[in-house]
């Protein structure tokens, strides 16, 4: 009964010392949404049981190597013979099952209380492709490709991707979802920030390619500064046709593979692009006219740039522009001398 | 002991492990099916394919015949009866043989939509291709029992080969018989 | 130079060359003649089809199955006498020792591929920033280290279930020497195969390949699963041959509580292997057609469903880390009692814990995809699920405890490594359970503590495990021991920079480090930690470099030991000698006449040689 006293002090001793080192190194980010404060609580509970388990295995096999060890002078000292204790496994099955079957519970209910749904929400709808994210706001029309968010409202993102699935994350916010392709398939998620400030959403769902890049801007802004954001976006955004088209070049993620700086991206620089002469892989050189531009762009496999990869621009930008759009974003590239 | 009683004592024993193989193999392969299964429902859920009702029936009847003269035929080779095994052998290949023609030849050849049109096209061709596959493979098998009972290597007694794919013909019949309602006639359109 | 070339392996290489090409050929004549153009995807499918099958011609593995096929009569295994010395292993042998080393020796080189993969990648990661790798070439090194190991550890766990589990029963060979040999060699190709996918421009999707993005990138795709689903295949004839014979070939008096522990183990992998491996056979294949014929099983512009292959996927892959961890958990158990000189705490409840851990664990696939988009109401039973698995676990880890408590332990080279098993498969079990909530794994998914969480209970449920087991067995196997001073170096350079790598791994992850990310942003202040997970990773690779030496250089000048070295109450080590002779217990019988783990009890026996009724027998014919 001794040893099992001086262990059992043993124990509670190092899961303090364990629980409260985690707990000061500081294991996540800050808490910017009501749903990061509900889920960390859960994250305590689940580090106070590690710290526990581990505590209890370890200084258990520690203390016997320690205390029960090989007598020196028989060297071949065998242990006791004791096979089993049927009273013992059953207290460590049904105990565990019992506290598993509470960890559930708790799961269940910290998901539940996540997902409180405030019919006040503002809806914004998320679209993911490779490799950038595009922000609707179907309450005041505007399109962004940087997500501003109002604090302490709760937001309902409705989540879609024009290609492969990317996931939507906000490590300060902690949740995540998934984003799928097909109509069907669009995806809810709700959240309210309760901290101002710049954060990321990352792309956490492989999704080839400039995977690590897929990032957007958060910013989490007070009431009154939202509104000022979307007074300027819907009022004075000046409307010739170069700035339509930079917008819309900006908002359907063009720059994901485009730069207009003349660097290198997955696909050609669109700085000095008019007017320059190209090599396609047919082997044949073109001049680049507008013509060129538009056919670029509404079918872009009818002409492979050579050193660049076919089927990668997607196929269906002449569904998703009107051709004014689309002489929009022409107009944008000849302005990029 | 003798040696005699020595080695039936070990063909008795290797035939039991040998058994106890393909019943294991059967237990894995139903996992695929399975799943192809599960692919079907979960894509398609209660939605009726419209295939040819009548093809469909005929092949369906033409592979449990196949499987009642496979049954007889293993019946009679452990009879001692060789000519009955030949001949309902020869039966259930030919049987085999039209069934894979009515499925791969006119069936695949008259659906209304081919292996790309949506998830319809690919279920329908993925669950009749992969059971073809599987009545192709048995069909070999017959024809190597086929040449080796017409060599008269299986006595009553020994004649493993002729359980083994007797079992195996009558496991791809089982699958049919759960694929036909599900691709034929269950649904609404 | 003429004996060379007619070694099995050898043979089996040029055969599959040409069989690739002659595939390949075969399908582009094919479309010639219909007036179609040159099309490279469907012809290396063909191509790497045609080789792994013309690799089995070569190698010799239909030989025998042809002739039965033409009803000949084939040699019974036992009186086939293969090649003797080194050579042995490099052929087609139907001794289950010659293949569970052949299984040893593929996983020891994928583990060395996969690896460096990890160490060439690492390299990129230690700093933020681009340096060595583009994109592709970074994806196709994740992709293939996770695969490529999880092939090392099918392997591994093959190569130990093959050589010690007829020792330990008593049998004479497997159920099925011949498919035995089969399920071996045709891992051989399909290892070629699922490397080669670096050749064809590698793939982008990491190991799960999950659609739409493995329908649409490079085609290295398409060798990746070709391989993979290959080596499913070799897997489930593995593990129908060892249910066989566990459930059949075991010595007389031997009941199925009897069997020493680590044979429950094998028993319950291989019954996840048997039918799990089918659907991500299945699911890989459906990816492949999806590619070949544009049929559409998920893509949804076509009415296909990507969450319907994340099911069958992890159907498979979640059962598969169970696969992975039984048999060394089993090593686990069946060592511990050696080496602190007393009974295995609760035999029958270790045992059924593995049965527990196995079936639960077929229940539980979804936590992967709490974050996919899955039905709602499916999310919380799968957290209720798996938290259970918890619970045969943790009767494993409390037996432990119990059989060491009040041991007289000694510290040899596998124990270490067995104690270390424990310790690491702890932790990584204990990270399980946060990803098994679903609202803390809306934080945890998809990050590097998922990373870190993997590589604990792998490296503790297999790393570790197989090397107590090669240390262990090595003797049976050579006759000779490794080295115990180069065994604690390696033991004690490798789990402190393993810790090192790991708790890097987690630390960053939950604070926002994603996974499958070639660069990261410099603001996150992750540079340092990174640079630590690399010179971790490397220094685990340097301490299975002198493991490799150990290896090698002992089995010529390693103390000689051909007795019962751990003085261990089991069959192969009571009653073989060392190095065990080819038909194992041939001509001498053995009866089960005590318990398996009786140590400590004065007298007692587990088995005892039955020369009386050997002896009688031998007189009566
Ligand atoms: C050998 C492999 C192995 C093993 C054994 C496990 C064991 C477990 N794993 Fe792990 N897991 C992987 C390998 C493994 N895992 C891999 C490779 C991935 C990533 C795949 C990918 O995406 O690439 C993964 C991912 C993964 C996820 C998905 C995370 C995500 O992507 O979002 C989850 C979520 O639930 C999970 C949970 C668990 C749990 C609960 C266990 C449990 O079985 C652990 C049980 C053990 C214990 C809990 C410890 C001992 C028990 C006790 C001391 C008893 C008392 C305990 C309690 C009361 C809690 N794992
Ligand atoms: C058994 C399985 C196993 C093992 C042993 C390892 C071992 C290692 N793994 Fe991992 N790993 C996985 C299974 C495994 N891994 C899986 C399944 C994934 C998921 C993949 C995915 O996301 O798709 C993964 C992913 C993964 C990642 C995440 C990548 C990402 O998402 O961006 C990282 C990053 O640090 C990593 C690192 C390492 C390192 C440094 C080692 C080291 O321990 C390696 C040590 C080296 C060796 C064991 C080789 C021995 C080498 C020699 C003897 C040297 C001789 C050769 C030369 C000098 C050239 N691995
Ligand atoms: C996924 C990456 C990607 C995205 C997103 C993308 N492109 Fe491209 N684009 C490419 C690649 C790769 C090429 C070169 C291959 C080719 O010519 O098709 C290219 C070529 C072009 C060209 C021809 C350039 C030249 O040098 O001849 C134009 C014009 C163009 N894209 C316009 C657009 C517009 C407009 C959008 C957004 C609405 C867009 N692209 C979005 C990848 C992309
Ligand atoms: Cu989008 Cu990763
Ligand atoms: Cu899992």
């Amino acid at each position: 009964m001794k040893h099992f006293t001086i262990v059992s002090i043993l124990v509670i001793l190092l899961t303090v010392f364990v629980y409260v080192l985690l707990q000061a190194v500081g294991l996540l980010p800050t808490q910017a949404s009501s749903q990061a404060v509900i889920i960390d609580q859960l994250f305590d509970i689940h580090i106070g049981i590690i710290s526990f388990l581990f505590s209890l295995i370890v200084v258990f096999i520690g203390y016997s190597f320690i205390v029960f060890r090989r007598n020196k002078l028989l060297p071949d000292e065998e242990g006791q013979h004791i096979t089993g204790s049927s009273k013992l496994e059953i207290v460590w099955t049904l105990v565990p099952l019992a506290v598993v079957i509470f960890i559930s519970y708790l799961g269940a209910i910290s998901l539940a209380e996540t997902r409180k749904i405030d019919p006040q929400a503002l809806e914004v709808k998320v679209t993911g492709g490779q490799w950038y994210w595009s922000f609707d706001y179907p309450d005041y029309g505007i399109t962004s490709d940087a997500l501003y968010l109002p604090v302490d409202r709760q937001v309902k993102l409705s989540l879609t991707s024009m290609d492969v699935i990317h996931s939507f994350w906000v490590p300060e916010f902690r949740v995540k979802q998934d984003v799928l392709p097909g109509e069907n398939l669009v995806k809810e998620l709700r959240f309210t920030p309760i901290e101002t400030g710049d954060f990321m959403v990352l792309c956490a769902e492989l999704c080839g390619g400039a995977h690590a890049y897929m990032n957007s801007p958060v910013k989490v802004v007070t009431e009154g500064e939202f509104q000022d954001w979307v007074d300027e976006e819907l009022g004075n955004f000046p409307q010739d046709p170069e700035s339509l088209g930079e917008r819309l070049a900006k908002n359907n993620g063009c720059f994901g593979c485009h730069s207009v700086d003349g660097k290198d991206g997955v696909g050609p620089t669109w700085k000095g692009l008019y007017g320059s002469e190209k090599t396609l892989v047919s082997g044949e050189k073109i001049m680049v006219d507008e013509e060129y531009l538009h056919e670029s762009i509404v079918n872009p496999n009818s002409q492979i740039v050579l050193g660049y990869p076919a089927n990668v621009m997607a196929q269906n930008y002449s569904e998703l522009f009107t051709d004014e759009e689309i002489n929009n974003i022409i107009a944008f590239i000849k302005s990029l001398e | 002991m003798s040696s005699i009683n020595n080695t039936i004592a070990s063909y008795q024993q290797k035939l039991a492990i040998s058994r106890l193989g393909l019943w294991l193999f059967f237990a894995s392969d139903a996992f695929m099916f399975g799943g192809l299964l599960i692919t079907r429902f979960y894509l398609l859920g209660n939605k009726n394919l419209n295939l040819d009702q009548t093809l469909g029936l005929l092949v369906t009847s033409i592979l449990l015949i196949s499987s009642f003269f496979m049954n007889r035929a293993e019946v009679m080779v452990s009879q001692g009866n060789h000519k009955g095994f030949i001949t309902s052998l020869v039966i259930t290949i030919l049987l085999g043989i039209s069934f894979l023609v009515g499925v791969v030849g006119l069936e695949w050849g008259n659906a209304h939509f081919g292996p790309g049109d949506g998830a319809e096209g690919a279920v329908f061709y993925m669950m009749t291709g992969m059971h073809a596959f599987h009545v192709l493979t048995g069909i070999i098998f017959l024809g190597l029992v086929l040449r080796n009972g017409l060599n008269k290597k299986y006595t009553a007694e020994k004649h493993y080969a002729v359980e083994a794919s007797a079992n195996y013909w009558h496991f791809i019949d089982v699958v049919w018989i759960i694929y036909y309602p599900v691709l034929y006639l269950m649904g609404t359109m | 130079m003429k004996s060379f070339m007619s070694t099995g392996i050898v043979k089996g290489i040029l055969y599959q060359i040409t069989g690739s090409f002659m595939g390949a050929g075969i399908l582009g004549g094919i479309r010639a003649l219909m007036g179609l153009s040159w099309k490279t995807e469907p012809a290396i499918v063909l191509g790497g089809l045609v080789g792994a099958i013309g690799f089995m011609v070569g190698v010799g593995g239909f030989k025998d199955w042809w002739k039965m096929a033409l009803g000949e009569e084939v040699n019974e295994a036992s009186q086939v006498f293969g090649e003797q010395g080194l050579k042995r292993y490099f052929g087609f042998s139907l001794d289950h020792k010659v293949i569970g080393i052949q299984y040893g020796i593929l996983s020891m080189v994928l583990l060395v591929l996969g690896g460096s993969l990890a160490l060439i990648f690492r390299v990129e990661l230690a700093q933020s920033g681009l340096q060595i790798l583009n994109f592709v070439q970074f994806n196709t090194l994740v992709g293939l280290h996770g695969m490529v190991l999880i092939a090392s550890i099918l392997m591994g766990i093959a190569a130990m279930s093959n050589y010690v589990v007829p020792l330990l029963i008593g049998a004479e060979d497997m159920a099925f020497p011949r498919l035995n040999a089969f399920s071996f060699w045709i891992a051989v190709p399909a290892s070629i195969i699922l490397m080669s996918s670096m050749l064809f421009g590698g793939f982008e999707t990491g190991w799960t390949a999950y659609p739409p993005l493995s329908v649409r990138g490079p085609m290295g795709i398409q060798m990746f699963f070709l391989g993979v689903f290959i080596v499913g295949w070799s897997s489930i004839l593995g593990a129908l041959n060892l249910i066989a014979t566990v459930l059949t070939m075991r010595s007389k008096g031997m009941e199925l509580f009897k069997m020493p522990i680590f044979a429950w183990s094998v028993l319950a992998t291989s019954i996840i292997s048997l039918t799990a491996t089918q659907l991500i056979g299945l699911s890989f294949q459906l990816v492949m057609f999806e590619r070949l014929f544009e049929m559409s099983f998920f893509t949804p512009s076509n009415g296909g469903n990507p969450i319907l292959f994340q099911h069958l996927f992890w159907f498979y892959s979640h059962p598969a880390v169970y696969i992975f961890v039984l048999p060394g958990l089993g090593i686990i158990s069946e060592l511990l009692p050696v080496f602190v000189r007393k009974p295995l705490f609760g035999y029958k409840w270790v045992a059924m814990s593995s049965m527990g851990i196995a079936l639960t664990g077929f229940l539980v696939w979804g936590h992967h995809m709490f974050t996919a988009g899955i039905e709602e109401y499916l999310r919380v039973p799968f957290m209720y699920s798996t938290l259970l698995v918890a619970v045969p676990t943790g009767v494993k880890f409390f037996s432990w405890v119990a059989t060491i408590w009040q041991g007289k332990a000694r510290f040899p080279v596998p124990m270490l490594f067995v104690l270390g098993g424990i310790i690491v498969f702890l932790l990584g079990g204990l990270t399980g359970p946060p990803s098994g909530t679903v609202s803390t794994d809306l934080h945890l998914h998809d990050t590097y503590y998922i990373v870190g969480h993997f590589h604990n209970t792998m490296f503790g449920g297999f790393i570790f495990p197989i090397f107590a087991a090669i240390y262990y067995w090595y003797p049976k196997i050579t006759g000779r021991r490794m080295s115990e001073t180069l065994g604690k170096i390696h033991f004690y350079l490798m789990t402190p920079s393993f810790f090192l790598m790991t708790f890097g791994q987690m630390r960053i992850g939950l604070l926002g480090m994603r996974r499958r990310i070639a660069d990261y942003d410099p603001a996150m202040g992750f540079d340092f930690t990174q640079l630590l997970i690399t010179i971790g990773g490397y220094l685990i690779a340097i301490s299975i470099l002198i493991f490799f030496y150990n290896l090698i250089v002992s089995a010529k000048k390693g103390e000689s030991a051909t007795g019962n070295v751990w003085n261990s109450r089991s069959p192969e080590w009571d009653i073989l000698p060392s190095p065990a002779p080819a038909h194992n217990y041939a001509g001498i019988h053995f009866n089960v006449v005590g318990e398996p783990y009786d140590y400590g009890l004065k007298g007692s026996k587990y088995v005892e040689l039955a020369q009386v009724e050997a002896q009688s027998k031998e007189s009566d014919e």
